[in-house]
Order: structure tokens, then C-alpha cells, then sequence
């Protein structure tokens, strides 16, 4: 049912029958089948710009999605995979008849059918093999054809009034590809209704011009609102506007009298199908307001979400520090400039400043200018600098926006995704037809960084605050999901089998021709987290920089893509180096490509080169379809793993995470997890946290306490852990009975126990224990580190569940609250899902992680100061920039916390403290960890680290 | 090509309103008067269009800090960054900023607010101006091992093994000296001084304690040194009369028209000091410890630097460990002790813990060191303690109501026994001394 919708949301085709059948007068429609029976051209095709650059992004409907998440979850895998098994197949010989032989049309029926499931565009399926559904007509979903729903196209059709809310924007339509149609006026143009009235159609008298007559529906235009909607079907008729009944006569002055863009509600009555109830329940529902991201991704709204920051100084200015006094034009230095706001105005009057600095401080102190700080009436602005040639990039941000030790990131970002997607500076900015697009370009940017909240959905997640995605995005790396073996074997294994090349019949080699391009790679994301990778770290830093920078990201999760396709070339840092300096090489210049095809929640970015081994590429090259559709395809193909992501996704956190708001006593025993609450030592140990050592008796603290790490170092678990009832060494193979397996294989204890710091203590000899750390969760064994099971007063059933869960932490309670783990070699992090997040609402929670994102910026930066110069900006740094204190290796700071509006005058309000703490290891890989855990245990940070980051295992 | 050698400061002096240099203090070599001139002049034209500059940064960890004082006097700090003992990014803008603050300070204190402010004759008061250069020239070397009083706004404080005696005769002495401000210094250290003394704003004691020790340099016996009190008094002149009682101990009274020098010296000292030898000797003997012997220190503390932040003192050390022998090539020296110590106190109170006079000083002021906060601000809860690992030792800063922290320990200490370190050594102190 689910599936239905979109089909009939996007579709266009229906027509020929469909038409047929409820309004004969169809045929002559212009959007009739004959105009897209040729079903091969994609979609997106209209789309591609001048230089071959596509940026295409279609929208499906947020319940649909849910509907199919739901569906999906339900099936099991099973039908799943039938479903798109048979699918795969068809879409070979589809698209082999389709680019190679296009002209054959023995083989264009069966191409139709692919194509139409590819694209999920409902097709009248008219040569399907079995030919017992030749008559359905609005249900050739895959997923229908294969349940063999008969007769539902006989059922009993009756008229229904239905709401439907569009999104219209009448400033669009100067700008829009789709021209003024002749006839359509305003229905086509702006809500993208086709309707042909009968006088056009020869059968009415010329004289009943304006008659009124009713308003039916004849086709739709393609990326119109209305067929965006996806609730706006042929045949339906078109009642009112906003309330306002319409006809053919009044619809033109209805819909001029639109002002702006703004959500419109149309009450259309359609022909329902009496056994579909359910369904038209669904589609009465208002569809969900597409969110401003979406909008400002289609390049709508920008003036209006600029004016809404206009009073926030920032500005971006591209300006030349060669000037040409012989003609001293006004403000002829500016090479480009962003926004024109009047904040942002009063920067660029003291643009001379910059230059000056610039200018002169390279030779005062021996290097280049990497940032300012100015004080704008009450704001403090910081400006960052970027040089190159001859020219000076200026990025100018409020102060409590970005801090200044996050600045340098910031701009470096900036600067590294411009650099890929023009290849210099100097490429992005003097190139005269590139002004709209880094206008965009740099709509985007201060969006996201000064108004966040405003481009998310109101239904989604808590909004991410500006520090969060502040310190998650500068990272070098892509947030990583791990996966369970199996689903990730598989994955790879797909990816692997797409990157050959080896696209069968429809390859360039089984036309003996030479290739267009060579796939260096690709990488796959779900929802927000990269599931794989098979691109270097350098490349796939870039490709995730482009992905950042356009929300690509967030966009997958907000569930709502219904088809993504990015084609653009790239310039790759780390191959823009190579391809310079073999430049008086004989072979052709190699160009890249970035392809980027998104469905649902999958999307995969793909990079291929042209010239070398391909053929080289001319001119500027539009996306060539075969490989969008082999994208497609593997997509596809991946979909029937999503149940298993999403169990992933949906499986209790591992490690698990403790909330916030459970440590203070203010909220006791309603929001805690009895189970803990029962038995938990951290409120006795509230009292007394600032004792530092002295032992509270509580038991974790005292197996793991000062005194025994400092008189043996060495002790291994078995002897802590012996202290108790259970001997976690002791068990050897009775893996169902729950405390006696310690899990713990050789290898990983050798592992880890290389791996040891001179640091650690006697603790980190039990992580060996926890090797199992991040499989399946389910799992059952024990953590040996776990050693509140050791507890008396804990009944059976509670150890029992207490098994299920990992914990990172040692001690008798969870203390973990929130971490990040990056790998820096793989360019990619670990950190708790938003989903693991989410479940841990409270009040205190979300601050505390927020306050952990900020801290770590500092940190970070820290680490990042001390280091030797490498990195982005390495090759321009002449000599490493002086930090006093030496190589940072560890770094941290205890935070305390009040529960907000302590209303109690008597009581002094209950405090929590937690530590938000930084390492970084450079041996055996090098590795950042950020951790936040409550205070009541003493934690070795470095365990943690080895601990988890044995579980990222790849 | 570089004007400016790495690792050190240059101070610019300008009039405000039109730019005419006063003076260029610190950096061997002199920046060119075009540079000194471009660089006032972005801060001026900014200052037309509404813009004030307050900073910059280069690669290598140069810096540039802009301030105007009463609207009459440009201070500009330029620091060459690029050496290891100079600390990076934020760290040297502090610093900086820090220095200018005191540098402005020190001009009121010798020279009085009204001749900075009304310039009737700039020739003249750039030969005015001469007299303050070895006070600036204190601020700006900072080679004085412990005294971090400049950065802190904490006078350095000494606590001497009996307190209550020198006490006593701090207060008797400022009384028969017709005065209520008195200190004792001992090895440039505050011992002892009088209750009003304390009340002076914190950066006046400061500066009042870098003068002594500049005066205490000189070598005279006792002198007679008019000043002015930026805060209390920038306009009237005051009376600062020193009497060095022993090598390294020195007594001070700041008062009125009388007594004169010769009366002081001759009829007040003696019969208040001389009793008092052997306490002194005492004192002296504390040495650049701070703290009496009979203070345990854990034998794991490198450094500390403790500050009350209520009476603004604070009390620093450095410890050659008596299980590691002098030379041993894991443990950092002494001078580089204090230059970590002194890192990691910015390090510390940039990103987390509050600085005092955040609180004090007025809101344009604190506009102006506003970029220092811009981290502190974004934090949603309250930062008590931070600890750092690096190559060279770990740091520990913790903060209560009342104090404030600092300690460096050996790699060898356990991280997870850092906090424990600290605790224990601030309860030592505060119970044996009540500091």
C-alpha cells in the first residue's frame, strides 16, 4: 500500500490508461503517453546544466517512508529479497537495450518495465511476462506485482473529497525550466496541473470558451508542486483553493493571488476504490511541510532565510591584493562578495583593513595572517584569512557562533570543499557564471552555522546545536556505523561487485569500446552514517566535505529522499597533487567526477575518473546514465539489508550510555531504570565524589580503586575479579550459563595487551576480557568487567539483563554518557547513534552532550596546536606554530551541573559532575578518543579508548 | 624578511588622536616607522567606520593586540611568536592583552592619569615617558622566576613561618608612619602587610610589587617615590617610601606629605625592625618555596601556583624533587617549570575557570577582552577542574569558591591520582597555613 502512493506520486504515465478509462478526452492530452513512452530518459535529465553539473533531488513522502520502514520491518527480508532479486535482473537487460540498443524495439517493452521500477514511476505494464495484470493499472508497484493483488482495478470506484496541501512558490516560476505553456497559465505553471478544457480538444463549441467547467485533472508536469505532492492524481478534479471554490473560469485569478511561497491547500475529489479506504485515509492526511533544508537545497528561500541573519554580522569576501592604481575603480578589489546584508556591509567598508594586515604582517612576524578579531558595536566578529596567489579569502563570523579556536577549522573546511569543487580558489571565484552558485554555495554555510535549528524539520530529532555539529563536522572523518559482520561482508561484497565496472552487457567492453571512466571508488552512507568504504581517506574526506557542506547527510535521515542524483566534476586534493606535479606526462589530464545517488536512506558517492585508463573526457560531460543507473541498482540491491541496519540502528546501545538526568537525585526513581536505581552506589558517593580516594566503599571502587592498580600493576582480572562470587576466568566453555564465560579470546587479549599504554594500569588487563565487546549485542556472555554483577542484592533476572547490555565503564554502575571515537588513518568516527541519543531524553541529558561537543572543540584544538604541522594546511606552514605547553596527549575537565529552575530555596540544588576528557594516541594507530562519564569512578580513559575502539573493528 | 626575531614583543606607544609615536619598547631591532604607522593606521581607520580592532594572528603563532586607553594613548603589542616558550594562539593574545593592561597601569603610576590624557606637549612627555621604561621593561622581559603576580592580578604572596609577629609590626609601622598602607616584601614576595594594603585593587598591588622590586633592584637603601594609583588615586600624587631591612626584605609605606624620608627612616624603622631580625632571617629562609617548611607538600608536586580568589594572593613554587636528582632529563627544569606554570594558568582560565577581574571591570572593557571569553561563554555548565598530559609533565587546575589550583606533577604520577594530588595539596595548605 505503502508503495502505491509513491507510484502514483510520481507518476506521470498513467495517462494513456488511466485516462482512458475515467476521461476519454485524455488522449489528446500533450502529457499523454506518446510524449513519454519513450520512458528511457531519466527524469533528472532536464536538470543538467550547461557545464554537465546535476544536481537532482526529488523528494518522497515522509509517511510513505515511514509506511515502508514499517512494512519492511514487518515482512522480514524474506519478500524483500524476492522482490528485488527479480528487479536486479530486469534491470540488466533493461539498460542494456536501452543505451546500446536503444533503437531495437523488440527489447523496449521489457525496458519499459525496468525502467519504470527503477525510477519507481508507475508504468502501464502492458508486457509483463505473466500478462494476467495488463488491466492494473494504478498498482504496478513492485511490490504489488509481486503480491499478486487482482481485481483492484475493479473495484468499486466511488468520489471522494480529499485535502491535499501543496507547496507553492510563485517566484519560481521566472527561473523555472518549465515555460509559461500557452494554455495552462498559472494551473501548469505554478501548481503544474495540466488540464486541457474541452473547447481545446475540438469537442465544445469555440464559443463556451469561458464557460465554467470543472477543473479536471489531465496530467501533471514533472517536478511541478502538484506532482510533488504525490497526492494530486490524474482524473481527480480540482474543487478549491484554499477554501475558494474553482473552475475553469476563476482558477487563473485564484492562483495570481498568491503572494509568495507558501503552503496552499487544494480539495480535490478523486475516484476512490472502495477497498482502498485505508489508503485514501492515509492520503487525506495533510503531507507533512517540506522542510527548509529541502527548500534551501532546490535554491528557494535563500533571500528570505538571509534576511532572517541579516542583523548577524558575517560575511565572505573574495578580494585581490593586486590593485590596479591606474584605474582606481570603486571597490574593484572586491572579487566576490556574500551577503549584502547591512551588517555585513560595515565589514566590507573596513575591507581595507584586511588587506592592509594582509599585507604587511607576513613580513613582520615571518607568517601569513590566519585570523582577526573586531568589535562591531556589541558584536564581537572573528575574521579568517585565506591566501592564495594573488588573492585573499576573508570569512567573517560572529564570535559566539564560532569560537576562535575552531575558526581555522572552519575556514580550512571551506576552503578544501571549494578547492574540490572548482579545483582552486581562483577557479570558484573569477569565474564570472559562478556567482549564483557560490551564493548558494554560501547560503548554505551560514545556514548551517548560524541558524541550524532553522533548516531541520520540526518533527525531527532535537535540533543539533551549533558546537555539535561544529566539532563533529570539523573533524577529519566520517561518522561510521558499525555493522555486524554478515550485513557488512554483504555490503562490501555489493559495493565491491559495483566498482568492477563489470556492468555485463551494458559495459564498455562488451562493445569494445574504450571506457568512460574508471571508478576509483565509492562509499555508502545510510541515513547519516557511512556503512562503507572503498575510497582512500584523503578522497573520501572530500567527497564527505561536499556531502557536509550541501546537508547531504542529514537529508538521507530526515527519511524524505525519494530520488538524489549528483553529478559534478571534482578535484580531488590528494590527486590534484599528483596530477600536478606529473603534469609533462604524456598521457591526457585526468578529470574526476563525483556521482552521488541517493534513494531513501541509502546513498552512495562514487568517483570516477576520466583520461588515464578511461577515455578522456571533452568538454563538460554530463552524467552518463549507465552508471547513475548501475548506482541505482546496487541501491537497490541494498535496500533488502536495510532491515538489518535499521535492527542495528534499533538495537540497545553498545556500549551502553547512561543519561544525565539518572545521577541526579532530583529525578529519582520515575525516570531511572528501576533496575539500577534499585542498587545504585552513585548517590552515596555524590556526597563524598570530591574525596578524591577515599573509598566510599563502594565495590567497583575498591577492586579498581587507586590502591590496588598502584601495588600491582600487573594484576590480571581473574585475581580482581576472584574477589567475588563469580571468576570470570574460571568459566571456559558454558557460554549459555550467564557469568561464567568471560569471553576472551587469546588473540584479543594479546592484542590489547600490546597495545597497552605505559599508562595503564592493572584495569586495562581485563579489557582482554571484554573482547566480544561489540558484537552482536545480544549476545549473551558476560563482561567480565562487569562487575556489578558481583552484587549480593541484585536478584537473578536482573544480572540477567544487566548481561545483555556492554558497558565501557568499570565499576559497579554504568557511568558513560556520551563518546567519540575517530580513527584517523580511516578517516572516520564512531560515536553513539542519534537514535541511542535520542533515547535518552531528559532535561539535563541534551545540555550535558552539548556542554561535551564545546568542551571538545577546545580539546581538540589543544591536541591540534601542539601537533606538528600537518594536515590541511601543511604545505603552506613554514615552520609549526608555537604551543608552550608541548604535545598535548590527554586533556580534561570535570564539569558540574544543577538541574535547571531549582525552585527549593531550602535545599541547595543537587549536583551532578561529570568528565568530558580528550586522548590522543599516536601508537599503534593514531587514534582520537573523547569520552564524557560520570565522576563517581576513577576511569583510565585509555582503557576506554582501547576498549571501544576494539570493537571498530574493520 | 621578518622584522620581528621570534619569541619576542615589541611594544608601540602612540597618541591616539594622531598618531605620533611615544616610545617602542622591547625586540632588539626596532620595527620600521612604516609599519608602526600602518599598524595604527587599521586600527584608526577601522575606528572611523565603527570597527574596533582588538587582534590578529599569523601562522607561526605571531600576534598583534590593539587597545586604546582613555582614548588619548594607542597601545599596540606585537609578539613574534614562533618559539616554544611562547605560548600559542590564545595563550600569547592573553598574554598580551595582560601586558597592555599593565603597561597602561604603569604609565598612570609614574606618570598620573591627567598627563597621559590632556597632552599639551607630546615632545615632553615622551621625556616623561623615559621614566617608566624599567618598569615596563620588567613587564615586558618577564624573567622574574615566580613572580606571576603580572598575569594573575594576584600579588605574590610569601607565607612566612610566623605570621602573626610580622603581622604586628606591619601594622605598628604604618601607624607611627601616619599611614594605613604598609607591606613587608620579602625576596619581591609579599609577607605581611597591612589590611588596607589588601584593599587596593589587585592590579595596584601588583604594580605596587613590581616598582618595589624594580626600586629594591636598584640597590639604595631606602628612597622616596611619588606615585599614583590607577584605580584609587590616578589624579594626586602619593608617597612610596621603601627601607630595605635586610638583603632581599624590604618594607614599604605608602602616605601623605609627611613623614619625611629621613624621619621615616631614622626614627620609625629601627625601633619596629631590628627586634625583628631573626623572624626575617626566618622568612628569608623560605626562600622561593613561598611556604613555610612546616607545610607537607606531597614529595609528587613539581610546581603549584595557588590563588585565593577572595583576597586576591596567591602563592607559587617551583620544587627541585628530592627522589629525582637536579639533572635528570625527564623532568623539565626550573625556568621551564615556571613557563609551563604560567601556560597552563592562561591555558586554564581562557577555556574554563573565570577570571577575577571579569567580574570587576566595566562592560567596555570587557567588550574589549571579550575574544578571551568566547569559549568560557559557550559552555553550559561549570567547568571545576582540568587536568593536561603532555610530553613533559601532567597539569592539574581545580577550582573552588574560594581557591584556584595549579600544580604540575612528574609523567611518572598516575593520571587518575592527579585529582586525589591536588585535593590533598590544597587541604595541606589551607589547614596548616589558612591561606
Amino acid at each position: 500500500m505503502a508503495r502505491e502512493c509513491t507510484e502514483k506520486s510520481i507518476s506521470l504515465g498513467q495517462t494513456e490508461e488511466e485516462g482512458a478509462e475515467h476521461d476519454s478526452d485524455s488522449t489528446s492530452s500533450s502529457f499523454s503517453g506518446s510524449e513519454y513512452s519513450d520512458d528511457l530518459e531519466p527524469e533528472w535529465l532536464d536538470h543538467i546544466q550547461k557545464n554537465g553539473e546535476l544536481f537532482y533531488l526529488e523528494l518522497s513522502e515522509g509517511e510513505e517512508e515511514a509506511a515502508l520502514a514499517q512494512a519492511t520491518a514487518n515482512q522480514g527480508g524474506a519478500t524483500n529479497h524476492v522482490r528485488f532479486s527479480e528487479k536486479e535482473a530486469e534491470i540488466f537487460t533493461e539498460q542494456n537495450k536501452k543505451h546500446r540498443c536503444g533503437s531495437q524495439t523488440k527489447g523496449a517493452p521489457t525496458l519499459k518495465k525496468l525502467a519504470s521500477i527503477l525510477r519507481r514511476k508507475q508504468r502501464p505494464s502492458q508486457h509483463r511476462a505473466g500478462g494476467g495484470k495488463d488491466g492494473s493499472k494504478d498498482a504496478s508497484t513492485p511490490a504489488s506485482i509481486l503480491k499478486n493483488q487482482p481485481g483492484q482495478s475493479q473495484g468499486v470506484r466511488v468520489r471522494q473529497l480529499k485535502e491535499v496541501c501543496v507547496y507553492l512558490n510563485p517566484k519560481r516560476l521566472g527561473g523555472s525550466s518549465t515555460p509559461l505553456s500557452d494554455g495552462g497559465g498559472l494551473l501548469e505553471a505554478l501548481l503544474g496541473v495540466v488540464h486541457r478544457p474541452t473547447w481545446s480538444r475540438g469537442q465544445g463549441d469555440p464559443a463556451a470558451v469561458r464557460q465554467k467547467e470543472r477543473l479536471t485533472v489531465h496530467g501533471l508536469i514533472p517536478n511541478s508542486p502538484a506532482i510533488k505532492c504525490g497526492q494530486i492524481l490524474i482524473g481527480d478534479v480540482l474543487v478549491a483553493v484554499a477554501d475558494v471554490d474553482v473552475t475553469s473560469e476563476n482558477i487563473e485569478r485564484v492562483l495570481s493571488c498568491i503572494p509568495g511561497p507558501t503552503q496552499v491547500r487544494l480539495t480535490l475529489e478523486s475516484v476512490a476504490q472502495v477497498d482502498d479506504s485505508s489508503a485514501q485515509a492515509r492520503k487525506v492526511k495533510a503531507a507533512p511541510p517540506v522542510s527548509q533544508l529541502v527548500r534551501l537545497l532546490w535554491g528557494e528561500d535563500t533571500v528570505e532565510l538571509q534576511m532572517s541573519i541579516g542583523h548577524i554580522p558575517h560575511i565572505v569576501l573574495y578580494l585581490s591584493l593586486k590593485l590596479d592604481s591606474a584605474s582606481p575603480q570603486d571597490e574593484e578589489e572586491i572579487l566576490y562578495q556574500y551577503p549584502l546584508s547591512e551588517a555585513s556591509s560595515q565589514l566590507k567598508g573596513v575591507r581595507g583593513i584586511f588587506l592592509t594586515l594582509c599585507d604587511m604582517l607576513e613580513n613582520v612576524t615571518g607568517g601569513r595572517i590566519l585570523s582577526s578579531s573586531l568589535l562591531l558595536g556589541k558584536h564581537l566578529v572573528h575574521v579568517g584569512y585565506w591566501k592564495e596567489s594573488s588573492n585573499l579569502l576573508v570569512i567573517g563570523l560572529p564570535a559566539d557562533i564560532v569560537p576562535l579556536l575552531y575558526l581555522q577549522t572552519v575556514v580550512g573546511d571551506v576552503v578544501r570543499t571549494l578547492k574540490v569543487m572548482y579545483g582552486s580558489l581562483d577557479s570558484a571565484f573569477c569565474t564570472a557564471d559562478h556567482a549564483p552558485r557560490l551564493d548558494h554555495f554560501f547560503c548554505l554555510f551560514f545556514q548551517q552555522l548560524i541558524q541550524p535549528s532553522r533548516l531541520r524539520d520540526v518533527s525531527s530529532s532535537p535540533t543539533p546545536k551549533v558546537s555539535g555539529t561544529l566539532f563533529l563536522d570539523g573533524l577529519p572523518a566520517v561518522r561510521w556505523l558499525t555493522l555486524p559482520p554478515e550485513i557488512k561482508m554483504e555490503v562490501n561484497s555489493v559495493l565491491s561487485d559495483f566498482e568492477s565496472s563489470d556492468f555485463g552487457e551494458m559495459s564498455e567492453d562488451f562493445l569494445g569500446l574504450r571506457r568512460l571512466y574508471v571508478i576509483l571508488g565509492s562509499c555508502l552512507f545510510y541515513k547519516p552514517y557511512l556503512i562503507a568504504n572503498h575510497l582512500p581517506k584523503e578522497d573520501l574526506l572530500d567527497v564527505c566535505l561536499y556531502c557536509q557542506h550541501y546537508c547531504l547527510l542529514p537529508l538521507a535521515s530526515e527519511q524524505r529522499v525519494g530520488q538524489l542524483v549528483i553529478w559534478r566534476e571534482v578535484f580531488p586534493q590528494q590527486r590534484a597533487q599528483s596530477n600536478a606535479s606529473a603534469l609533462h606526462c604524456s598521457q591526457p589530464q585526468r578529470r574526476h567526477f563525483l556521482l552521488i545517488v541517493g534513494l531513501r536512506h541509502f546513498m552512495q558517492c562514487v568517483l570516477l575518473e576520466a583520461g588515464g585508463c578511461a577515455a578522456p573526457a571533452l568538454g563538460s560531460q554530463g552524467p552518463d546514465c549507465v552508471y547513475v543507473d548501475q548506482v541505482k541498482a546496487t541501491l537497490l540491491q541494498l535496500e533488502m539489508l536495510e532491515a538489518g541496519i535499521e535492527e542495528r540502528l534499533n538495537a540497545p546501545p553498545a556500549p551502553c550510555l547512561s543519561c544525565a538526568d539518572w545521577f541526579l537525585p532530583a529525578t529519582t526513581a520515575r525516570d531511572r531504570l528501576d533496575s539500577l536505581a534499585s542498587s545504585s552506589p552513585v548517590f552515596s558517593k555524590l556526597a563524598g565524589a570530591v574525596k578524591g580516594s577515599s573509598s566510599t566503599g563502594s565495590r567497583g571502587r575498591s577492586l579498581f580503586g587507586e590502591k590496588a592498580r598502584r601495588s600491582s600493576p600487573q594484576r590480571s582480572l581473574s585475581d580482581s575479579g576472584s574477589e567475588g562470587q563469580m571468576d570470570a576466568g574460571s568459566g571456559s566453555g558454558s557460554s549459555v550459563a550467564p557469568g561464567l564465560s568471560p569471553h576472551s579470546t587469546p588473540e584479543s587479549g594479546r592484542k590489547l595487551g600490546g597495545r597497552r599504554d605505559s599508562l595503564g594500569s592493572g584495569g586495562s588487563d581485563g579489557s582482554g576480557g571484554s573482547g566480544g565487546l561489540f558484537k552482536i549485542p545480544r549476545m549473551k556472555h558476560p563482561n567480565p568487567f562487569y562487575l556489578g554483577t558481583l552484587k549480593k542484592t541484585l536478584t537473578e533476572k536482573e544480572t540477567e539483563e544487566m548481561y545483555n547490555t556492554m558497558k565501557l565503564t568499570s565499576g559497579a554502575e554504568n557511568t558513560l554518557f556520551h563518546y567519540v571515537l575517530m580513527e584517523t588513518v580511516q578517516g572516520i568516527f564512531i560515536a553513539p547513534t542519534h537514535r541511542e541519543v535520542a533515547q535518552l531524553s531528559g532535561s539535563i541529558h541534551p545540555q550535558l552532550i552539548r556542554n561535551f561537543h564545546h568542551c571538545c572543540l577546545s580539546i581538540r584544538a589543544a591536541f591540534q596546536q601542539s601537533l606538528p604541522a600537518r594536515g590541511r594546511r601543511a604545505a603552506d606552514r613554514p615552520q609549526p606554530g608555537g604551543w608552550g605547553l608541548g604535545p598535548v596527549k590527554e586533556h580534561g575537565v570535570l564539569f558540574q551541573c544543577k538541574p535547571e529552575n531549582w525552585t527549593d530555596q531550602k535545599k541547595p540544588a543537587p549536583t551532578m559532575t561529570y568528565w568530558v576528557i580528550g586522548r590522543m594516541l599516536l601508537e599503534p594507530v593514531p587514534q582520537e578518543f573523547y569520552v564524557c562519564f560520570h565522576d563517581s569512578v576513577a576511569e583510565v580513559p585509555v582503557e576506554m579508548a582501547f576498549r571501544l575502539s576494539f570493537g571498530l573493528a574493520l | 624578511m621578518m622584522m620581528l626575531q621570534h619569541g619576542s614583543t615589541q611594544l608601540l606607544c602612540l597618541t591616539a588622536s594622531s598618531g605620533v609615536p611615544l616610545f617602542t619598547r622591547g625586540a632588539s631591532k626596532q620595527l620600521p616607522f612604516s609599519v608602526i604607522g600602518s599598524l595604527n593606521g587599521v586600527h584608526m581607520f577601522g575606528g572611523g567606520q565603527g570597527v574596533v580592532l582588538s587582534c590578529c594572528e599569523t601562522e607561526g603563532g605571531g600576534k598583534v593586540v590593539w587597545r586604546v586607553f582613555q582614548d588619548s594613548v594607542m597601545l599596540i603589542a606585537v609578539g613574534g611568536g614562533g618559539q616554544c616558550d611562547v605560548g600559542g594562539g590564545k595563550e600569547e593574545e592573553v598574554r598580551l592583552q595582560r601586558l597592555l593592561e599593565n603597561v597602561w597601569s604603569c604609565m598612570v603610576l609614574v606618570l598620573g592619569q591627567d598627563e597621559l590624557t590632556n597632552v599639551r606637549n607630546v615632545e615632553r612627555l615622551k621625556r616623561d615617558l623615559r621614566s617608566c621604561f624599567s618598569l615596563i621593561d620588567q613587564l615586558l622581559e618577564e624573567n622574574q622566576e615566580g613572580i606571576l603576580g603580572n598575569l594573575t592580578h594576584c600579588a605574590d604572596s610569601l607565607l612566612p613561618p610566623n605570621p602573626t609577629l610580622l603581622q604586628e609590626a606591619v601594622d605598628g609601622f604604618a601607624q607611627a608612619a601616619d599611614s594605613e598602607f604598609s607591606c613587608l616584601t620579602v625576596h619581591g614576595r609579599i609577607a605581611a602587610a597591612t589590611e588596607k594594603w589588601w584593599r587596593l585593587a589587585p592590579q595596584e598591588v601588583v604594580l605596587l610589587s613590581a616598582l618595589i622590586r624594580s626600586l629594591s633592584a636598584s640597590g639604595s637603601a631606602s628612597c622616596d617615590y611619588p606615585v599614583f594609583l590607577p584605580q584609587g588615586s590616578p589624579t594626586v600624587a602619593h608617597r612610596l617610601l621603601r627601607f630595605q631591612l635586610l638583603p632581599g626584605a624590604d618594607v614599604c609605606v605608602l602616605c601623605g606629605p609627611t613623614p619625611s624620608l629621613h624621619r621615616a627612616e631614622s626614627g620609625v624603622v629601627g625601633s619596629f625592625w631590628t627586634p625583628l631580625v631573626e623572624t626575617l632571617r626566618d622568612c628569608l629562609a623560605v626562600g622561593e618555596r613561598c611556604l613555610p617548611g612546616s607545610v607537607p607538600l606531597r614529595p609528587d608536586v613539581l610546581a603549584l601556583l595557588l590563588i585565593n580568589r577572595e583576597t586576591r594572593r596567591s602563592v607559587s613554587c617551583v620544587r627541585t624533587l628530592a627522589n629525582h636528582p637536579p639533572g635528570d632529563p625527564s623532568l623539565p627544569s626550573k625556568s621551564r617549570c615556571w613557563k609551563l606554570l604560567k601556560l597552563f594558568y592562561i591555558f586554564s582560565t581562557t577555556r574554563y575557570f573565570t577570571q577575577e577581574e571579569t567580574l570587576c571591570v566595566s562592560p567596555e572593557e570587557r567588550a574589549q577582552r571579550g575574544n578571551t571569553e568566547d569559549f568560557v561563554l559557550g559552555l553550559s555548565h561549570q567547568p571545576l577542574q582540568c587536568y593536561l598530559v603532555t610530553e613533559e609533565c601532567k597539569s592539574y587546575g581545580l577550582q573552588t569558591p574560594q581557591h584556584q589550583l595549579f600544580l604540575l606533577v612528574p609523567l611518572s604520577v598516575p593520571t587518575f591520582a592527579l585529582r586525589t594530588v591536588a585535593i590533598q595539596t590544597l587541604s595541606d595548605i589551607v589547614a596548616a597555613t589558612g591561606f
